[in-house]
């Protein structure tokens, strides 16, 4: 390739694809010199596991940023998934396929209200994705009782706990999942009518609506699926820990926006992809673990997550300014 | 003495080899102006020649790219209106600058208000200051309580109007102020034009309406294709409009489309809603139907309800003589109608993305099978339509907003081409276009009326509409005033049934 | 001005409004929290004297003035934010550092008080001043900046104050949230008047201006970087001063009290009908919708509704006053 061709093809966006994977393998090797085997295999591989929860957590919420939007709700509407899967299957088998199709509904229906209070009523997102994440709060703390009902210690069913767990190839399937999610995700919004109308909608929402796209299905669309990936975050992480939990959902919110954020896609829409969504997961849950080898406490951690998200703001942002 | 006469002599404003780029088009190209003290100085020129970018320049709003700007003698480098303003320098841009949800008075005394000895704005004191500063120039009927928004567009013309005139400014830019204003607001401008110049203030002012150049211009300025002409203090407007198009006007335009036993395609009556009443035309198959008229009195509106983009509030559509309602754009477009928009940078194309993007957003569907794009007879369509249309550009990924205007303008053209559409709604579709891209644009559109579309063509430039039209339909405030075909169509029926005065109340 | 012009008579005279119609229409968006306010306030009452068979009294006044203080201020602040169309979701981070500081530095002399109050604002005004730079100059997304300044935040009052805890002296308990009478009304009443002031000076009209139209604040001269981070700066101290508030209620600190502020101090502007779109709105409306929100919490207590839905019930209201407003504000514009 020459090098006018490689620059054409480098954008902007592709190259924050690079950057956040570039600072994943850094990571890697610095954790790796403070730790010696922090770049082994296991541990890569634990660190790829707990990003793909983010990771997809981080494909609903690319979904609504593209469009300029943003989803608050994603940590009660996670958390409410996670709860509904336990007390609807009771750890059996047998009910595990109504359960899940009962909690990814949830997840979908609650989204779907998200984005009709949004595209139909004109509720700025941030105010409708946050009550609606005090909705899913409410209503999930009042029907379990505060997680006091007898259902809601039940475990997860077997079949989802080693969906998660299993190995295939030595891999662990909640890395296939997640694997299967990047590739359908980026099919659907780089080869799709409907990814083709997103990015639309995200850039000029008026000049697509003139040029007879249906802005309001598709924001309902994106809203539902944002609603769809938290609600199988929440499956997923209840397969892997066994249990659900009050407050699982809280740390997701920021780290979904961050990754997001991270890996190159604008945050007033229009540009971006989930690729580079799942790199920022990668490399976000990378910085947490070489922070945890470092013996750095949670308020440490805290703090440098604020530091280098701003940093990448600012180096971006300056490429913004330069193109 | 001799002094004296020096002074008189130093411009109040100059602008010297001026230039200034949008998107590849230049709309100031090393021009040269200047106004004195006293005169009333009128700045004339088709849209696109020049005029508005220069008041920009001068106003301190557009940074020149190269050039000089001088106030008064002495060379100045505006940083935004403000510097203007404290050199004197004050503007009434044709983008108003009022702050919409603040009151009238606010904004009147903007950056002046009447303060209490704590320095805080006494906000009754500016209320009652606004009353009196209207009051004095004889306005009565805008109350300085009201907030920007709740008043009318022609108020707000008002308003910027007498915010600039009280500034005991030095030079005053007016650029088209009298375009949303009915006749007796104009002459109440003219009353304070003419008090401004006994003062000793340099007005320049841009304007389409001859009659009102003739009744207060001292001298005019001719600018054509970014740069002036000359200076004149005699002008007739034969002569001017000569000067403003330097070609023979006739030979700039194809020859139109003969129009055979016409049969309806789109009828339309009644139509009323806001900005519009009782609109009835019928527009034929391989008609071109101009629409003229002023700005703002109804044609964006008319356009937008034809194409389901504003909710009409009575009247009837009918679509080869079918009955349709039109409730958004997507049932328009399924229906067979195309709008280019007035303003294609934020209502028509999405200036980030490519032009692939761009020409095939709304033929989605025959691209794609199952939903899924089909790349390569999407390449084929667009190359199809890059070369029919000769867009010139660094490829189809290349983003649309890094062409030149009548490129983007080709492109918008070129998406709606690729619907199938039969009915055209173009919306000023030569504005801010070069000229060799209207020479095409013309051509596509004879050449589309000879296929059998029909056509709705709105133009600010009446001349335009009387060389390209089979008939025009002049709009004023909202209703249709005039309909002229055959030997009545000409740019100076258009432009006098646009501007005929009006009393009624 | 010249008699010429005196002479020129109305082109056409329109009757002007009746004062009271304007000031109706004017501050309609205040109004209508006002009016939630007071609905909230009669049915809280009802509720009351049905549970408890007697009328609220002075503990329960006191008590919710108290509550509502810290909230006002923080929400006080975001107005000023979000007027100039940005939004600061720091706030809580803010609340958090100031309430960890208090805590940990507070001795019971008069100097102490007076000098770790003075600190905590001026630390506050610093985190202000950070977020305003990265927006205003660094030309940043507030949504982003202050997402990633509140886990600053948040990491620094941990830091400061790891475990709830620290105390707070009762004479200074007394000054800003007194136990036994509702003095703090004392403060509310001082906001209201800063903002009125506020509002009135050239800064105040700075920031709205840029929140109606930047280009046009800009052609009128007003300093757009300048006035934005002066928000972000006086939203920090404002979020500060709530830290302050919380800490004397709470009579001791705690770095993760903070953190529910955010999203409150964004509902209670919300329901006292700040637009987020910018320019528009007050910080009275703003202090009005965070007694709204300490109302609707009491309402619920008393209603005997089972605490755990108490998000719920948040949330729903918070959609029916968004969409109540836009509704209203749009039959408003409409009969105009």
């Amino acid at each position: 390739m020459s090098v006018m061709a490689m620059r054409q093809w480098l954008t902007v966006g592709r190259r924050r694809v690079l950057y956040a994977c570039g600072a994943a393998i850094l990571l890697f090797a610095v954790g790796n010199v403070l730790r010696p085997g922090f770049a082994g295999l296991a541990s890569v591989e634990a660190v790829l596991v707990v990003a793909s929860f983010v990771g997809l957590v981080a494909a609903g919420q690319t979904f609504v940023i593209l469009i300029g939007g943003i989803d608050l709700s994603v940590p009660w509407i996670l958390n409410a998934a996670a709860i509904l899967l336990v007390t609807s299957s009771l750890g059996e088998n047998i009910r595990a396929p109504y359960a899940l199709l009962l909690t990814l509904g949830m997840g979908a229906l609650a989204g779907m209200v998200n984005g009709l209070g949004i595209a139909l009523l004109g509720v700025p997102a941030v105010v409708m994705t946050l009550a609606m994440n005090g909705i899913m709060q409410g209503l999930t703390l009042g029907l379990s009782g505060g997680m006091t009902c007898s259902a809601c210690a039940s475990y997860a069913p077997p079949l989802i706990q080693q969906a998660v767990h299993d190995r295939l190839l030595g891999i662990p399937m909640a890395l296939y999942l997640w694997l299967a999610v990047i590739l359908i995700v980026s099919f659907v919004l780089s080869l799709t009518m409907f990814g083709r109308a997103t990015y639309a909608v995200g850039t000029n929402p008026r000049a697509s609506y003139l040029a007879g796209v249906n802005v309001s299905a598709i924001t309902v669309t994106l809203y539902a699926l944002s609603g769809l990936f938290s609600a199988l975050a929440g499956i997923i992480l209840v397969g892997f820990g066994g249990q659900a939990s009050l407050g699982m959902g809280d740390p997701y919110l920021f780290q979904s926006i961050a990754a997001v954020v991270i890996g190159g896609v604008y945050i007033l829409g229009g540009r971006g992809s989930y690729v580079g969504a799942a790199a920022g997961a990668v490399t976000l849950v990378t910085l947490v673990s070489v922070l945890l080898t470092m013996n750095m406490p949670d308020y440490g951690r805290s703090i440098t997550y604020g530091v280098i998200i701003l940093m990448l703001l600012l180096l971006y942002g300056r490429e913004e300014a330069g193109s | 003495m001799l002094q004296t006469v020096a002074a008189d002599l130093v411009p109040a404003v100059e602008g010297i080899g001026l230039s200034r780029s949008y998107g590849g088009v230049r709309a100031l190209n090393n021009a040269t102006f200047s106004a004195l003290p006293g005169e009333v100085h009128a700045l004339v020129g088709e849209n696109g020649a020049g005029k508005s970018t220069l008041i920009k320049v001068l106003g301190g709003r557009v940074r020149p790219e190269s050039g000089t700007v001088r106030v008064m003698g002495e060379n100045m480098s505006f940083a935004g209106p403000h510097d203007a303003h404290r050199a004197g320098a004050w503007t009434v841009f044709q983008e108003l600058t009022l702050l919409p949800a603040m009151t009238v008075a606010e904004n009147l005394l903007f950056g002046r208000p009447v303060r209490n000895r704590f320095k805080l704005i006494d906000r009754a004191g500016t209320e009652r200051a606004a009353d009196a500063l209207l009051n004095g120039l004889g306005i009565t009927y805008i109350d300085p309580r009201a907030l920007v928004e709740d008043i009318s567009l022609a108020e707000r013309q008002v308003v910027e109007i007498a915010r600039a005139i009280t500034q005991d400014a030095k030079i005053l830019f007016l650029d088209e102020p009298t375009s949303s204003l009915v006749e007796r607001e104009v002459e109440w401008l003219f009353r304070q034009i003419r008090r401004l110049r006994a003062a000793g203030t340099s007005i320049v002012f841009t304007s389409h309406r001859w009659h009102e150049i003739r009744n207060i211009a001292d001298r005019i300025t001719v600018f054509r294709a970014g740069r002036e002409v000359g200076t004149y203090t005699e002008l007739d407007e034969d002569h001017a409009v000569t000067l403003m198009t330097d070609r023979r006007v006739d030979a700039l335009y194809p020859a139109r489309s003969l129009l055979l036993a016409p049969t309806p395609t789109l009828e339309v009556k009644g139509l009323a809603g806001t900005g519009i009443s009782g609109v009835s035309l019928t527009l034929h198959k391989g008609e071109i139907l101009g629409v003229g008229g002023l700005a703002g009195h109804g044609h964006r509106e008319l356009f937008f309800m034809l194409f389901g983009a504003a909710r009409a509030a009575g009247g009837t559509v009918t679509l080869n003589g079918r009955p349709v309602r039109l409730r958004r754009p997507r049932a328009a477009i399924r229906a067979g109608i195309a709008l280019v928009p007035e303003d294609r940078k934020s209502e028509g194309l999405l200036l980030s993305i490519g032009i692939r993007e761009n020409l095939t957003l709304s033929v989605l569907r025959r691209v794609s099978r199952f939903g899924v794009i089909g790349r390569r007879r999407e390449q084929a369509l667009c190359r199809q339509m890059v070369d029919r249309l000769r867009i010139r550009s660094g490829g189809l990924g290349a983003p649309v907003g890094t062409l030149s205007g009548g490129n983007q303008q080709k492109v918008l053209l070129g998406r709606w081409l690729l619907t199938d559409c039969q009915i055209l709604l173009l919306y000023d579709v030569t504005r801010g276009v070069d000229v060799a891209t209207k020479h095409e644009i013309y051509d596509l559109m004879m050449r589309l009326a000879g296929q059998g579309k029909a056509i709705l063509f709105y133009s600010s430039e009446a001349e335009e509409l009387a060389h390209l039209a089979h008939r025009v339909l002049v709009l004023r405030e909202g209703r249709v005033a005039a309909e002229l075909s055959g030997a009545a169509l000409t740019a100076e029926r258009i432009v006098a049934a646009s501007v005929r005065d009006h009393h009624a109340v | 001005m010249p008699s010429e012009a005196l002479a020129d008579r109305p082109a056409i005279a329109k009757p002007r409004r009746r004062a009271l119609t304007h000031g109706l229409t004017q501050n309609a968006p205040v109004l209508l929290a006002l009016t939630m306010l007071i609905v909230s306030l009669v049915l809280y009452v009802a509720i009351f004297l049905l549970t408890q068979h007697h009328l609220p009294g002075g503990f329960e006044i006191t008590t919710t003035v108290n509550d509502t203080m810290p909230l006002a201020a923080a929400a006080a602040g975001q107005t000023l934010v979000v007027l100039t169309r940005g939004i600061d979701l720091s706030v809580g981070g803010i609340i958090d550092m100031s309430n960890a500081i208090a805590a940990v530095t507070l001795r019971d002399t008069p100097a102490s008080m007076s000098l770790v109050t003075v600190m905590v604002l001026l630390i506050g005004a610093a985190a202000g001043l950070v977020n305003g730079l990265l927006v205003a100059v660094g030309r940043l997304q507030p949504i982003l900046v202050t997402l990633a300044t509140l886990s600053i935040f948040q990491g620094i009052a941990i830091r400061i104050l790891p475990q709830p805890g620290g105390s707070v002296p009762q004479i200074y308990t007394n000054i800003l949230a007194n136990p036994n009478a509702p003095w703090s009304l004392v403060y509310i009443a001082l906001l209201g008047a800063l903002w009125w002031a506020f509002r009135r000076s050239s800064l105040g009209v700075a920031i709205l201006a840029i929140g109606n139209d930047p280009m046009a604040a800009s052609s009128n001269g007003i300093n757009v970087v300048r006035a934005r981070v002066m928000a972000y700066v006086l939203a920090g101290m404002l979020a500060a001063a709530g830290g302050l508030f919380l800490a004397a209620s709470a009579t001791g600190g705690d770095a993760t009290t903070g953190d529910s502020f955010t999203l409150r101090s964004i509902v209670a502007i919300v329901l006292g009908g700040v637009s987020l779109f910018g320019g528009r709105g007050s910080a009275v409306g703003g202090i009005i919708g965070a007694f709204i929100t300490i109302m609707i919490a009491n309402l619920l207590f008393f209603a005997h509704v089972n605490q755990l839905y108490e998000s719920f019930f948040e949330g729903v209201f918070l959609l029916i006053a968004v969409v109540a407003a836009s509704g209203i504000g749009y039959l408003a514009r409409r009969r105009a």
